[in-house]
C-alpha cells in the first residue's frame, strides 16, 4: 500500500482515524512514525524511552483524532506538536535541568542545512530555515537548540553560561523577530 | 533584520510554550490556559505551525516493529458513537418535552460548594481535557473543560450565549467505561469555573470517560443519576 503523504491525504486518514478505522491509524503511523521517532528520539536520547513515548503518542492520536481540525492546522504539525508536548513532559519528568546527552548515531542534520538544502527547502520550511538564518548566530542556536533538544530556559542558560533573562530576552526577541519575518 | 515590535505577553507565553522552553509547572499552567482560553490556545496554535517545519530538518528514524504492536495492544475502542447511543438510552423519556434548540439559555445558577477534599497524595496526575461539541447540525464546540488530577478540579468554559433560555440550565456529566452518567454540577453559560471534584468521583475522571451536557429544568434533573433532556452536547477526556 502506497504510504499517503500529502496533506490532503493524510488529512483524510484523521477523518477515518477519528471514525474508528485501525487500518488508517496503521498508514497514517507508515507515514509519519520516522519522524515521530525522529523527533521524540532527539529529545529523549533514549530509545526506549522514546519508543515508549512514541506508542503513546499514536495512542494519542487516535484518541484525540476527532479534534484534529484541517482548516487550522496541518496534519503533520498537529501529530509532531503532540510528539514533541510527549517528549518534554518525559524529559521534565527527569528534573528541571534535565537534557539529553545527545547520542552519537542520530544522524541529524543540526547545524544551518548546506545552500543546497536551502535551495531545495521549499515553501515554509524553507521560509523558516531563511528567517532563522537571519537571526544572529547566537539567537538561532539557541532557539533551535529549545525546539530540538525540548530544554528549559535554565538549562539553556547553565550550558551557555548565561544569565537565565538574558537567555530569556534573547528567545523572546528572537521569536518576535521570526514571526516579523515569516510575515513578510 | 530590523527590530520587530515586541510579542505581547500572551504571544510570547504562547510562543515559548510552543518552542518547549517552560518548565513543568509553567507547562501544566499554559496547558490549563489552553484549555479555557481561546484565544490563547489560537496563539500557541499559531506558534507550533511556524516552528513545525524546523523538525524537518531530522533525519527520519524508523522505529522497530515492536512499537506499532505496543500501539495496537493500548488502543482503545473509539467510543464516540457509542457513548452518544448510551446517552440517548438514558435520557428519559422527559426529552421530548423540551427543546433541543437550547444550547444557549440562561440562568445564573450557583454552584454549590463541594464536600471539603479529602488530602490525599496527589498521584503525579496529568491534566486531561475534552472539548464537547455540538450533537446536531455541524460539530461545534460549545463547552472545553480541563481536568486536572493533582487539584481534582475541573475547568469548565461554557461557549454558550448567556441569557437565551432561562427555563433551562447545562447540566454536567461524566460517563466512564461503565456507561453510567454520574452528575457533576450545573454549568453557567458564557462563564468560566473551577468545579471541585467530590472524591467518588474522581475514579471516573479518567482518560476515555465522556464529558457530557444535557438540558435541564432549573435545579438540574429531576431524576437521580440519569440526565432526563437532550444532551447537547458530549467529548472524551484525553491527555492534554
Amino acid at each position: 500500500m502506497a504510504v499517503a503523504t500529502t496533506p490532503d491525504a493524510l488529512s483524510a486518514l484523521m477523518g477515518r482515524v477519528a471514525g474508528g478505522d485501525r487500518s488508517a491509524l496503521r498508514q497514517l503511523y507508515d507515514a509519519t512514525s520516522a519522524k515521530l521517532f525522529a523527533v521524540c528520539l532527539r529529545i529523549l536520547s533514549d530509545r526506549e524511552e522514546a519508543q515508549d513515548v512514541l506508542q503513546e503518542v499514536y495512542v494519542t492520536i487516535w484518541r484525540r483524532a476527532d479534534r484534529f481540525d484541517a482548516g487550522r492546522a496541518s496534519v503533520m504539525t498537529w501529530v509532531s506538536t503532540i510528539a514533541r508536548n510527549r517528549s518534554i513532559d518525559r524529559l521534565r519528568a527527569r528534573g528541571p535541568m534535565a537534557y539529553a546527552d545527545q547520542v552519537e548515531d542520530l544522524e541529524i542534520a543540526d547545524e544551518a542545512p548546506g545552500a543546497e538544502a536551502m535551495l531545495e527547502a521549499k515553501g515554509e520550511q524553507g521560509r523558516l530555515q531563511n528567517c532563522l538564518s537571519e537571526l544572529d548566530a547566537r539567537t538561532e542556536t539557541v532557539i533551535r537548540t529549545a525546539f530540538f533538544e525540548g530544554v528549559t530556559y535554565e538549562a539553556i542558560a547553565r550550558r551557555m553560561e548565561a544569565p537565565l533573562g538574558t537567555v530569556k530576552s534573547w528567545v523572546r526577541r528572537g521569536l518576535a523577530r521570526l514571526k516579523g519575518c515569516l510575515q513578510r | 533584520m530590523s527590530e520587530a515590535p515586541e510579542l505581547s505577553e500572551a504571544e510570547a507565553l504562547a510562543a515559548e510554550h510552543a518552542l518547549g522552553v517552560l518548565t513543568s509547572a509553567e507547562r501544566r499552567d499554559a496547558e490549563l490556559r489552553v484549555a479555557r482560553d481561546p484565544e490563547f490556545a489560537a496563539l500557541v496554535e499559531a506558534w507550533a505551525e511556524r516552528l513545525a517545519p524546523m523538525a524537518d530538518q531530522l533525519a527520519p528514524v524508523a522505529p522497530p516493529p515492536s512499537v506499532w504492536a505496543a500501539v495496537l495492544r493500548s488502543l482503545p475502542a473509539n467510543d464516540n458513537l457509542a457513548v452518544r447511543r448510551g446517552l440517548r438510552f438514558w435520557r428519559g423519556a422527559t426529552a421530548a418535552s423540551l427543546t433541543l434548540a437550547a444550547a444557549s439559555f440562561a440562568l445564573a445558577v450557583f454552584v454549590g460548594s463541594r464536600p471539603p477534599l479529602t488530602v490525599q497524595p496527589p498521584p503525579p496526575g496529568q491534566l486531561l481535557d475534552a472539548s464537547l461539541v455540538s450533537q446536531s447540525g455541524q460539530p461545534v464546540p460549545l463547552f472545553v473543560a480541563a481536568y486536572d488530577p493533582v487539584r481534582k478540579a475541573l475547568i469548565v468554559t461554557s461557549l454558550v450565549t448567556a441569557n437565551t433560555d432561562p427555563a433551562h440550565v447545562h447540566e454536567l456529566w461524566v460517563i466512564p467505561a461503565d456507561g453510567k452518567p454520574r452528575p457533576l454540577g450545573i454549568i453557567q453559560p458564557g462563564k468560566t469555573q473551577a468545579m471541585p471534584m467530590p472524591d467518588r468521583y474522581v475514579a471516573s475522571l479518567a482518560e476515555g470517560s465522556a464529558l457530557a451536557v444535557s438540558v435541564e429544568p432549573p435545579g438540574g434533573s429531576p431524576k437521580v443519576d440519569v440526565p432526563t433532556g437532550p444532551i447537547t452536547a458530549v467529548g472524551k477526556l484525553a491527555k492534554i
